[in-house]
């Protein structure tokens, strides 16, 4: 009977060690790192995005260790970041208990990410994803949307999103002046064919009319309780068509007639999210839009040299919104130009809050803001990798620039839809 | 004489005591080269404004000097006395009419300091007084180029380089920046007919800029044999042999060749060949031996010794060498003795080979030859002493040195044998050699798998090669082989445009070997498998 005990007692703690060896111990939580101990902080964003939407729970830790994400700890999702390379460590009760109390003690703030935004980019359908910062990190990350452009916007398509992107997009109508100095080019001419064709067919006399229209129905979207994001000239465009919905802001070259001289008298700066008074460039022969451009890239007279943006420390527990847009593991981070590369202060309108500066200079690199039910984002430049990218030059490979601080940016704004919206403690 | 004495002064640096003299010497036979000499010293000096009324006065007494003009639209830019410049151009445009010569000077300047527009105008203006741009074409070039107007840029360059073709540098450089969607539209400009040689090479360097030297080649392969074609063409083919692009050297040198048969460009020519993996080309392209006999052995004799041995022809060789080893030195004996066994190894006399090394003395015996000689005999002992401490960096030998490292035994006939086949150029017999050795070594056997395995795949039989790559990862799954293997695999089945397979290998190779080194090309793989980053260019 004894040794029978003993066999038993034997056998029972042999069977309890090979079973706990062939489960995996699972903690209860994955931490995503986003500091400097993340290998992969691009791709982290794409593994937080699955998680949300398949229904695992997940939390952004603002301020916590460059803005780590909490996740259900979940076989697929360890799968996930095996595969692409991203770290991870397990948090068991413990640990999730010392993490709770830091962020309740700091500058810290736990965000539970809910809904995974449905995601939409306005492209034109022929685009391939490398010539757009923000189609090469939804590729990258693993994030996926939908392109669309202005046949569908026109047929009412952008309800069926949460987060509309822009990038390099002349809302103007003028194809970025590129007339200038590419008209004869074969791509150019292709544009122009296109973006003509597209007028007519939608029923604009011409492309001035047709964007106009586009910029519109994006501001309806954005009253109505959208997420817009937008990079390069596409901020500075958008902007003037709005203001401009009235008036020919359109040069002869594209529309047969000049601009209104009185254009700028007759902008309508109410209805703009963004900007105010600020000032057409009148002449067609200077590739620039507007005065809303600090560097001014295309001009070579005003062309200002390249300097590094600062980001902004909020309060997590008061600025959620503007904390999850600045999270990053580094704060100070180099510019890069873009047709549009920054935002003059002096055409801000009161009410919008500057994300990033360059410190000393007269502009703003990183802008938001809330509008109707909606918020917009502005980020200057094209390329956070590519500092001064020029039409024909190699696609950015992200997997050379996993870690890039200039990339973060676009991703927080990705997610930031998913956040529940917590009652602001003010 | 004033002049030369300031010329002294100014290039020892006494720009102050050279000035006087160089005014004193406008007034002298040498004014135009000496109003040169005092606008540099007056640049030097910061003196510009007193070349002002000196230059008026030069213009009055001889009107029809371009210098004087020239220098006084440069001594106005410099005093930023625009409307000046201004001026004095519409002053000399009216009293030259019918010259091109104002206009090219004005469009200089602005094209210098960037006033693309103006010069724009002072090019049309031209057009509409002169009747046409034909003098101007270097300006209008460069004009187009600074307003992104490629093509036309390129055209105007093309009628510019056929009176100076010193410009193709200065033609590549200023057209590199064009996109690469107007690429093709510039390309066709310089490729229309007729040909012009000074156009072609602009083309070839721009190809090269661009990052496609091949591309070079086809802007110069046909053009007319001349003089002219032949400096182009070797040319060409010094920067392809510099960048080690062997064959596109071998078709420029051979180009060459047909017009200026030199025993110089011969040499190259049959180098180049060589190195390309051509030796029945060498023999054709490389110089008789015929001359100097001392030149021969030195020049010729070496190039015609590679390409026998890696003809296989060791016998040939030998024969050839004999005629001239008196006129070799012991180590260029020694450096064409082991050439020579190299040659035996190719035909597969061991034993041959051994004897041609055994007559180079010590040298022959602990050569990085020797080595391989063992390796082949499958005398692991002595390779690994000899091959370890040798000179050569191949991966050949990486894959060598990392096979004998990992056996404990100091002899293995079958993989001598093998390694032997892959170097006699028998890759069925070297696959099967592999495989059979790795089933009677089964401590090396994945590695031995893995080579047979890339044999097979560079040689297009992906079945025999997917059969390897199975074994691999099934049977040795714990090797470091193994999650080489599935790279491989699925790298492989990417290429064949299996992208669905490709993808299920790399999650596997991924997942199964966390702490693998070739992890960061593994997810570089899958990256282009799921199109997360762009392609390849």
């Amino acid at each position: 009977m004894h040794m029978l005990s003993r066999f038993v007692r034997h056998f029972t703690f042999a069977t309890f060690a090979v079973l706990a060896a062939a489960l995996p111990i699972r903690a209860q939580r994955l931490l995503v790192p986003m500091d400097d101990a993340q290998s992969n902080h691009l791709k982290a964003y794409g593994l937080t995005y699955y998680a949300i939407k398949s229904g695992a729970s997940a939390e952004w830790l603002l301020n916590y260790r460059g803005g780590s994400f909490l996740l259900a700890d979940t076989p697929e999702l360890r799968r996930r970041a095996g595969l692409d390379g991203i770290t991870i460590e397990s948090v068991d009760d413990g640990k999730l208990a010392d993490i709770r109390a830091e962020i309740a003690s700091s500058n810290m703030e736990s965000v539970p990410l809910e809904k995974a935004p449905k995601i939409a980019v306005y492209t034109p359908p022929d685009a391939l994803p490398w010539d757009d910062a923000v189609t090469l990190a939804l590729n990258y990350a693993g994030i996926p949307y939908t392109a669309l452009y202005d046949d569908e916007v026109e047929h009412g398509d952008l309800s069926k999103y949460d987060w509309l992107h822009l990038h390099h997009e002349d809302f103007t109508g003028q194809l970025n002046k590129f007339y200038l100095s590419y008209r004869d080019a074969p791509w150019f001419i292709d544009l122009l064919q296109k973006n003509t064709a597209a007028a007519k067919r939608l029923g604009f006399a011409n492309i001035p009319a047709l964007k106009k229209d586009v910029a519109e129905k994006i501001r309806e979207f954005v009253e109505r309780g959208g997420f817009l994001f937008a990079m390069c000239g596409a901020t500075e465009t958008l902007e003037l068509a709005i203001a401009g919905h009235d008036v020919d802001i359109a040069q002869s070259f594209i529309d047969g007639t000049p601009m209104d001289p009185d254009a700028d008298k007759k902008m309508d700066w109410s209805r703009t999210f963004a900007f105010q008074n600020a000032h057409l460039e009148q002449s067609p022969f200077v590739s620039s839009m507007s005065d809303i451009d600090g560097h001014q890239v295309n001009v070579p007279g005003r062309q200002q040299p390249l300097g590094t943006f600062t980001l902004f420390n909020f309060a997590a527990k008061f600025d959620p919104v503007a904390s999850m847009l600045v999270q990053d593991h580094r704060s100070v981070i180099n510019d890069f130009y873009g047709v549009t590369t920054s935002f003059n202060k002096s055409v801000l309108k009161p009410g919008v809050t500057v994300l990033a500066t360059e410190e000393g200079a007269p502009w703003v690199k990183y802008i938001h803001g809330d509008y109707g039910k909606g918020t917009w984002t502005y980020y200057g430049g094209h390329d956070p990798e590519d500092p001064r990218h020029a039409i024909g030059n190699p696609p950015t490979d992200l997997s050379l620039f996993k870690n890039s601080p200039g990339y973060r940016l676009i991703l927080n704004n990705v997610l930031f839809p998913a956040a529940k919206k917590k009652p602001l403690k003010t | 004489m004033a002049f030369y004495k300031a010329l002294d002064l100014e290039a020892a640096g006494k720009y102050r005591d050279a000035a006087p003299l160089f005014r004193t010497a406008v007034h002298t036979t040498a004014a135009v080269n000496a109003l040169l000499g005092l606008e540099r010293v007056c640049a030097e000096l910061g003196w510009p404004d007193s070349l002002v009324t000196l230059l008026d006065t030069l213009i009055t007494q001889n009107p029809h000097e371009d210098t004087y003009r020239t220098v006084q639209l440069r001594t106005y830019q410099t005093l930023g006395r625009d409307a000046d410049v201004r001026r004095a151009f519409d002053v000399w445009v009216h009293d030259a009419p019918t010259s091109a010569t104002p206009y090219r000077e004005y469009a200089r300047l602005l094209l210098q300091r960037n006033q693309t527009a103006a010069a724009d105008s002072v090019l049309a203006r031209a057009k509409q007084s002169l009747g046409t741009t034909s003098d101007l074409s270097l300006e209008l070039a460069q004009t187009r180029a600074a307003q992104g107007q490629w093509v036309p840029s390129a055209q105007a360059w093309r009628v510019a380089l056929r009176s100076a073709n010193y410009l193709e540098q200065a033609a590549a450089y200023a057209l590199a920046p064009a996109p690469s969607s107007v690429r093709d539209s510039i390309r066709q400009t310089f490729l229309a007919p007729p040909i012009d040689v000074g156009g072609r090479r602009a083309l070839a360097d721009l190809e090269s800029t661009w990052g496609s030297p091949a591309d070079g080649w086809n802007a110069l392969e046909d053009l007319p044999p001349d003089s002219a074609a032949a400096d182009a063409w070797s040319e060409f083919a010094k920067q392809a042999e510099a960048e080690e692009r062997w064959s596109i050297a071998r078709e420029a040198l051979e180009s060459a060749l047909r017009w200026r048969k030199t025993p110089d460009l011969s040499v190259r020519a049959a180098t180049a060949a060589l190195n390309a993996g051509d030796p029945v080309a060498a023999i054709r392209l490389a110089p008789p031996m015929q001359g100097d006999s001392a030149t021969v052995a030195h020049d010729y004799l070496p190039l015609h010794i590679r390409a026998l041995a890696a003809l296989a022809r060791p016998a040939d060789a030998e024969r050839l060498m004999t005629a001239y080893d008196r006129f070799l030195n012991p180590a260029e004996h020694n450096s064409l003795t082991r050439t020579i066994a190299w040659g035996w190894v190719r035909t597969g006399d061991m034993t041959r080979a051994r004897a041609a090394l055994a007559a180079t003395g010590a040298d022959g015996d602990s050569s990085d030859a020797a080595g391989w000689l063992a390796l082949y005999d499958g005398n692991l002992k002595t390779a690994r002493a000899l091959l370890r401490g040798g000179t050569e960096s191949t991966p050949e030998l990486a894959v060598a040195l990392g096979l004998i490292a990992r056996l404990k035994a100091d002899t293995a006939r079958a993989i001598g044998h093998a390694f032997l086949a892959l170097a006699r150029g028998d890759s069925a017999g070297a696959a099967s050699q592999f495989v059979a050795a790795g089933e009677r070594t089964p401590q090396v056997r994945s590695l031995l798998f893995l080579i047979a395995a890339r044999i097979q795949s560079a040689t297009g039989h992906q079945p025999q090669a997917v059969a390897l790559w199975t074994r691999i990862v099934q049977a040795d799954s714990a090797t470091p082989e193994a999650p080489q293997a599935e790279l491989d695999w699925a790298r492989a089945l990417r290429a064949s445009g299996n992208a669905a397979e490709a993808g299920k290998h790399l999650e596997h190779m991924i997942l199964t070997y966390p702490e693998s080194a070739l992890l960061p090309q593994a997810r570089r793989e899958l990256e282009l498998v799921h199109g997360a980053i762009p392609p390849n260019p």
